[in-house]
């Protein structure tokens, strides 16, 4: 208390020159206040306005045996249940978007088309932050649902304008579906929105279903998911792990029935993995009786046990039909297959397996989702495919998690690389995929870091500076309260202590300065179709999101770094030997 | 009982190259409860002997003993507690402390204490009375003449209740009338409360004073008289 006392009192006795220290230190707070509430404002932005339409925050991404393009898996029901269950998910979205060339009155420009769900019906909170980020200038998002209109579409004013397009225009596009082909559909502009920045001119909306349509999707088929998540810094990782988790891939098993010249009989259809490495393991297990193994990669082929062979009546070279019940559709799939190779005897997944290499295999079991083994037939069970476990074919192959941008993109090259012939699922989190939004933060991290840095230097040299005359001012002073008997150590806790309290005030008038500079910095209107700084806008002003770990980060820092300053003419003041300090005349 | 007993206590100064002899072999008793006057030139050494027997200054050779604690052997936490609670000090600056007011420099000794604030309070309260200066608890120093802050000294030297108050020059900075009053003012206080005063001066008119005479030269103490 009586240093305290003292302390304070002493900090009002050189008015002129803490002032003067105080205003340098609270100029530098209020910029690193304002920096860090931007670079947060940016992030908040980015991910949460921004990449929550993209991506979501977390996203779950297929690509069809190996095509990047081929966005699609073919059971939405099996990835919703994944996604199921989670309460820190608040909402799950089929994110299907793609890239057209979109034909106005007399000009053409480059759209992204996205599809929206207007069907499932959203939260009271979703509705709001829709319609605060994309505000309805004509028309309205009833209209998107309206079978009456020919593909109901809401665009953004600048590129109605662009465009050259008005409420009930008809705008031709031009896309490739999901399977590379060239397509053309008329759209009808239902609404015009206005919107908050940049990254949101070329979007396009249109209704979900219509948009799966047009790409060729099947209503039992989805695209990417995106997932918002509650409080997604804290929790994206972790519902990430565990969608993961949910997603591994069992085996992919038909269950048909095959039939050759002498009747038919249940089988088990399964694919082989046909990389180099499992080639060579297979070709080690299997003992041909006739046929050959390598005939097996032929369009079609497959290999099929001696007993089967035998029973069906079939031989190597010879025609065989196979029938199985579809999951989604009514009437059963037939297919026509060649009997490559007969296997005689050696390690084999089974008695009724027929072996389709993968590439083969996923043809029938992707494009016709098979039925489950029906009642009284009995599962196939990875179990008892033995040392084949590793070798036949998954559902999907489940890609391994990543956590920073340059593991995701080596992920998504390896996929190019490594030609999967199943479907590759990825769980991915906005924070491990948003690579240049990343760098444009660290970017905004290197500036406060370097207002950090000034700010340090003036710290130091004002407190050093300070201190060094103020401990020449008041030597006998401090003669004086040794004397008198202060501890050593309270004479270093006092000067430390003015030092901690002219910090405190400057961070708090320095975080008072800040606030009112964000205020009249958000007031200026931006133009943002002419400037290139326009995705950094909210409604064209700029954006500032304080919060107070950041805001409290700053100033702990600073008084962290003056205490530390402080310290050492502090102690030099106190180390005074009295009588010495007590002689000194200034 | 002796409250100081100093043997063939030796102080030098280094001084550059050079060594200051400032004390060379000083012998001095001095009683509980007197009244004692240092004097001497410009440059004997009194301003260094009062240092040494205050404990803000360490001798170079011989013994210091203060309340029977031989002092010479301590580190400076228990030095500094022992000016704290065994000493007052009276300097020729008045050296207050300019952001306290009255009150606040007299109970500032009994703060460091630990002293429960009421009672520094009642205490500081008591002895400004006593030097006369109840009017004036709240000024600043800044507020007071030069009489008037010697006698806040004088109040916050006491208030702790010391063994001994050493004051160097207590009125080398006043007029002679001034400086007279102080020296009743610690005449009367001695009387009151008990306590060993030593102070120094160079001023023979003020050794009427004094109910002891000590006399210092280049570093010595010379002969006492016998007492009159
Ligand atoms: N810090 C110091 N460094 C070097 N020499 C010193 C120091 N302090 C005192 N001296 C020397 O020691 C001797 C004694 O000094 P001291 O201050 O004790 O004398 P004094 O009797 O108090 O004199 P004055 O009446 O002028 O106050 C002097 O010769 C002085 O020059
Ligand atoms: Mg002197």
């Amino acid at each position: 208390m009586l240093l305290i006392k003292l302390s304070l009192r002493n900090l009002l006795r050189q008015k002129r020159r803490n002032i003067l220290l105080g205003s340098a230190m609270a100029i530098g707070v209020c910029i690193l206040v304002v920096a860090n509430s931007f670079s947060h404002g940016i992030s908040d932005i980015m991910f949460n306005k921004v990449m929550n339409y993209v991506t979501g925050h977390v996203a779950i991404r297929f690509n069809e045996r190996g095509g990047v393009m081929r966005e699609i898996f073919r059971d939405r029901a099996r990835v919703f249940a994944a996604v199921k269950n989670e309460p820190l998910i608040e909402s799950a979205d089929e994110a299907v978007g793609m890239f057209a060339r979109a034909i106005g009155n007399g000009r053409s420009d480059n759209i992204i088309l996205v599809g929206v769900d207007t069907r499932k019906g959203l939260s009271e909170k979703g509705r709001k932050e829709v319609e605060e980020s994309f505000r309805l200038i004509e028309g309205t998002w009833k209209d998107m649902e309206s079978p009456a209109i020919e593909n109901p579409v809401i665009i953004s004013e600048e590129k109605a304008r662009y465009l050259n397009v008005k409420k009930n225009d008809i705008v031709r596009v031009r896309f490739r579906n999901m399977f590379g082909q060239d397509q053309a559909e008329r759209l009808t502009i239902a609404g015009i929105m206005k919107n908050d920045n940049i990254f949101m001119q070329p979007v396009v909306f249109l209704e979900l279903s219509r948009e799966k349509k047009m790409l060729g999707y099947r209503s039992y088929e989805t695209g990417s998911l995106k997932l918002k998540i509650k409080d997604p810094q804290k929790n994206a990782f972790a519902v990430a792990d565990r969608i993961h988790e949910k997603l591994r891939p069992g085996t992919a098993v038909i269950y048909a029935s095959a039939a050759g010249r002498s009747g038919r009989r249940p089988a088990i259809l399964l694919g082989f993995k046909s990389d180099d490495q499992s080639k060579k393991q297979i070709a080690g297990l299997l003992k041909l009786s006739s046929g050959s193994f390598e005939k097996t990669f032929r369009k079609d082929g497959v290999i099929v046990p001696a007993g089967l062979a035998r029973e069906l009546g079939v031989t190597a070279g010879s025609e065989m039909t196979v029938r199985y019940d579809r999951k989604f559709e009514k009437t059963p799939r037939e297919a026509v297959l060649h009997v490559s190779a007969v296997c005689a005897a050696g390690d084999y997944p089974g008695r009724d397996v027929i072996l389709l290499s993968d590439s083969g295999f996923y043809d029938l079991y992707y494009f016709d989702l098979p039925a489950g083994p029906g009642p009284g037939a009995e599962a196939y069970s990875a179990a008892a495919a033995g040392a084949w476990s590793g070798l036949v074919a998954p559902e999907w192959v489940l890609l391994k998690r990543t956590f920073n941008t340059e593991d995701y993109t080596k992920k998504y090259q390896e996929i190019a690389r490594n030609k999967w012939k199943g479907t590759t699922i990825d769980v991915s989190t906005m924070y491990e995929t948003a690579s240049d939004i990343l760098k444009l933060e660290s970017v905004l991290n290197i500036i406060t870091i370097s207002a950090v840095l000034v700010l340090f230097f003036i710290i130091l040299l004002g407190v050093v500076n300070t201190l060094r005359m103020t401990i020449r001012e008041r030597t006998r002073e401090i003669g004086t309260v040794r004397a008198i008997g202060m501890q050593r150590s309270d004479v270093r806790d006092m000067f430390i202590l003015e030092t901690f309290f002219l910090t405190l005030f400057s961070s708090a008038a320095g975080s008072l300065l800040g606030f009112i500079a964000m205020r009249l910095l958000s007031l200026i209107t931006f133009h943002p179709q002419d400037n290139p700084l326009g995705m950094l806008l909210v409604n064209g002003h700029l954006y500032f999101l304080p919060t107070f770990p950041g805001i409290a980060g700053s100033v702990l820092l600073i008084i962290a770094i003056a205490v530390v300053t402080a310290w050492f003419p502090a102690r030099r003041a106190a180390n005074l030997s009295p009588a010495q300090a007590l002689g000194h005349f200034s | 009982m002796n409250i100081i007993e100093i043997r063939d206590l030796k102080k030098d100064y280094p001084l550059g190259d050079t060594i200051v002899p400032a004390l060379r072999g000083v012998d001095l008793t001095v009683a509980a409860g007197d009244f004692m006057s240092i004097i001497g030139p410009s440059g004997s050494g009194k301003t260094t002997l009062l240092n040494v027997i205050g404990c803000i200054d360490l001798a170079t050779a011989g013994s210091v003993k203060v309340g029977g604690r031989e002092i010479t052997a301590l580190d400076d936490r228990q030095i500094t507690d022992i000016r704290l609670n065994k000493i007052g000090f009276i300097f020729q600056t008045f050296n207050l402390i300019p952001v306290l007011d009255v009150i606040e420099n007299v109970e500032f000794p009994l703060l460091l204490m630990k002293r429960p604030a009421a009672e520094a309070r009642r205490r500081a309260d008591k002895l400004i009375e006593e030097v006369g200066l109840k009017e004036y608890a709240a000024h600043r120093p800044s507020e007071l003449s030069g009489g008037q802050r010697q006698r806040v000294a004088i109040a916050r030297a006491l208030v702790t209740n010391p063994d001994i108050i050493l004051a160097d020059e207590p009125t080398a900075n006043l007029d002679s009338v001034t400086g007279a009053s102080i020296l009743e003012l610690m005449r009367r206080m001695n009387e009151i409360e008990k306590t060993t005063f030593i102070f120094s001066t160079h001023d023979a008119n003020v050794l009427k004073y004094a109910r002891r005479i000590v006399r210092i030269k280049d570093g010595l103490i010379e002969k006492e008289p016998v007492a009159a």
